[in-house]
């Protein structure tokens, strides 16, 4: 029953996320639209590009959904609306999202296109990069639960969100968030402009309705990780908690895909430097902050 | 327990598979996340045997760093795509000889050896990580810091002599070499 509802509203979800991206490209609001589309997909020629690396082409886009919802599996919506409450839910999360990178390696590989592989190549130094924003904050987010628990990490904000606790780290971790989705302004694997659709650009029909839906899921997990770690999961007044978790989680994916609608694509070279010159630096500061604050403030 | 020793059984069949998927490929992409997926069964391995914090971190840390080995092999192989039919193995009989000789002893070390009596049951995974966590930061500490200070070092090293030393050529009067 739980893995049932959780999956319905990641489902619930990502229609949600399909309906406001179309909205903000074509200023019409249209709930059946991600439907149809979805449809149109379906039933277009799904193209092989000449001599692909078949087995990669293949499973890229189902690897990047399954990974997607895995990451999802140990994040709560409530306190008994998980599907699995690990010991090392949060190291967990890290663990599902690591495989991003080899599911858009693979998806960049796999057509033998020019494009995909620099796209998939640059998601390599991408990921290795912003990952560091994902792994530390969390670990301050650790420290102060003193559980790698997920359920244990939401109910250590019940007095205070880690939101106003660890503003730093939240920072971060929203920004390493979006690069990991590789939305806009982070879109370099798959810039539109310059690489002509990069890891997308040689996939076509019922695999293209897969990876789109697979990273539409991949930006719900990613709210929902803040949700959980930042911003008090299940906690607020009035109404029931599953409906705080869904809020807070739709507000933060809604406000990743506004941020990338008014910015514009960071180029390649200082979207590196500013994560291991400035990034890495300040969330190692969030560790430092956050420690002794632990230390301090009983 | 049936459950349990099925899962062992399947996911260390599956690590077997890939690594020998591995070698049978040309492709080095193939051959790096061939690996990596080996790996990736030993971590489901480890979550087999209900040590959760060893299995999560083993996942965890080979994708990064096999798809950081799979830039590195496409990029100084001469034949990364496997498409150009390069023979790249040598010394084959002595590879052969070595690897069944080593299976042979891992196989006999498994079966003569004296395991002891299997645990009928484990701590659960919270204290199971909190024991690991006060021995990282208690009687080992001193060899992980060691450990670690050792690898930093090397990058360090590493980038350092990787940098092209234009600077030092130009001083000299001579022409930049890279």
């Amino acid at each position: 029953m739980t893995v049932a509802i959780v999956l319905l509203a990641l489902l619930g979800s990502a229609w949600l996320l399909a309906v406001i991206e179309g909205w903000m490209a074509t200023g019409r609001l249209s709930p059946a639209a991600p439907l149809f589309r979805g449809l149109a997909h379906l039933g277009r020629e799904s193209i092989v590009p000449r001599s692909p690396d078949r087995v990669f082409f293949e499973a890229a886009p189902v690897l990047l959904l399954v990974v997607a919802v895995l990451g999802m599996a140990v994040l709560p919506l409530a306190p008994d609306l998980i599907i699995a409450d690990l010991g090392t839910g949060a190291l967990f999360v890290n663990a599902a999202l690591a495989y991003v990178l080899v599911a858009v390696i693979m998806a960049g590989w796999g057509p033998d296109g020019a494009y995909g592989m620099i796209g998939g190549w640059r998601f390599l130094g991408q990921l290795i990069a912003y990952s560091m924003l994902i792994v530390m904050p969390i670990t301050a987010v650790a420290m102060r639960a003193e559980s790698l628990v997920n359920t244990a990490i939401v109910g250590s904000q019940a007095g205070l969100w880690n939101i106003v606790y660890q503003p730093l780290g939240f920072v971060l971790f929203y920004i390493a968030a979006m690069a990991l989705a590789f939305r806009a302004p982070f879109d370099l694997p798959s810039a539109e402009g310059e690489l002509g659709g990069g890891v997308d650009a040689e996939y076509t029909g019922v695999r293209l309705a897969v990876l789109r839906l697979a990273r539409l899921t991949l930006v719900v997990t990613l709210a929902s990780a803040t949700t959980v770690f930042y911003l008090g999961g299940w906690h607020g007044p009035l109404l029931p908690p599953s409906a705080w978790s869904l809020i807070k989680t739709l507000a933060v994916a809604v406000s990743m895909l506004l941020v990338g609608h008014y910015l514009p694509r960071i180029r390649e070279a200082n979207l590196m430097r500013w994560c291991w010159v400035l990034g890495i630096p300040l969330a190692l500061l969030n560790i430092i902050i956050v420690g002794l604050l632990i230390l301090v403030v009983p | 327990m049936y459950a349990q020793a099925f899962f062992v059984a399947v996911f260390g069949l599956a690590a077997i598979g890939f690594g020998v998927v591995v070698f049978r490929t040309s492709s080095m992409m193939r051959s790096a996340l061939a690996l990596l997926f080996s790996m990736t069964a030993v971590g489901c391995l480890f979550l087999a045997m209900q040590t959760e914090f060893l299995g999560v971190l083993q996942i965890m840390m080979m994708a990064t760093e096999m798809s950081i080995m799979a830039i590195f092999m496409v990029m100084f192989m001469m034949d990364p795509g496997g498409l150009g039919g390069m023979d790249m193995s040598h010394q084959k009989r002595f590879s052969i000889g070595a690897g069944v000789s080593a299976a042979v002893v891992a196989i006999a070390v498994a079966l003569l050896s004296d395991w002891g009596p299997a645990a009928e049951q484990v701590v659960d995974a919270q204290a199971q990580t909190r024991a690991l966590g006060m021995e990282l930061l208690g009687r080992s500490m001193m060899i992980f810091e060691t450990a670690g200070i050792t690898i930093l070092t090397a990058m360090i090293a590493a980038t350092a002599v990787s940098i092209p030393v234009k600077k030092l050529a130009s001083k000299d009067g001579k022409e930049a070499s890279e």
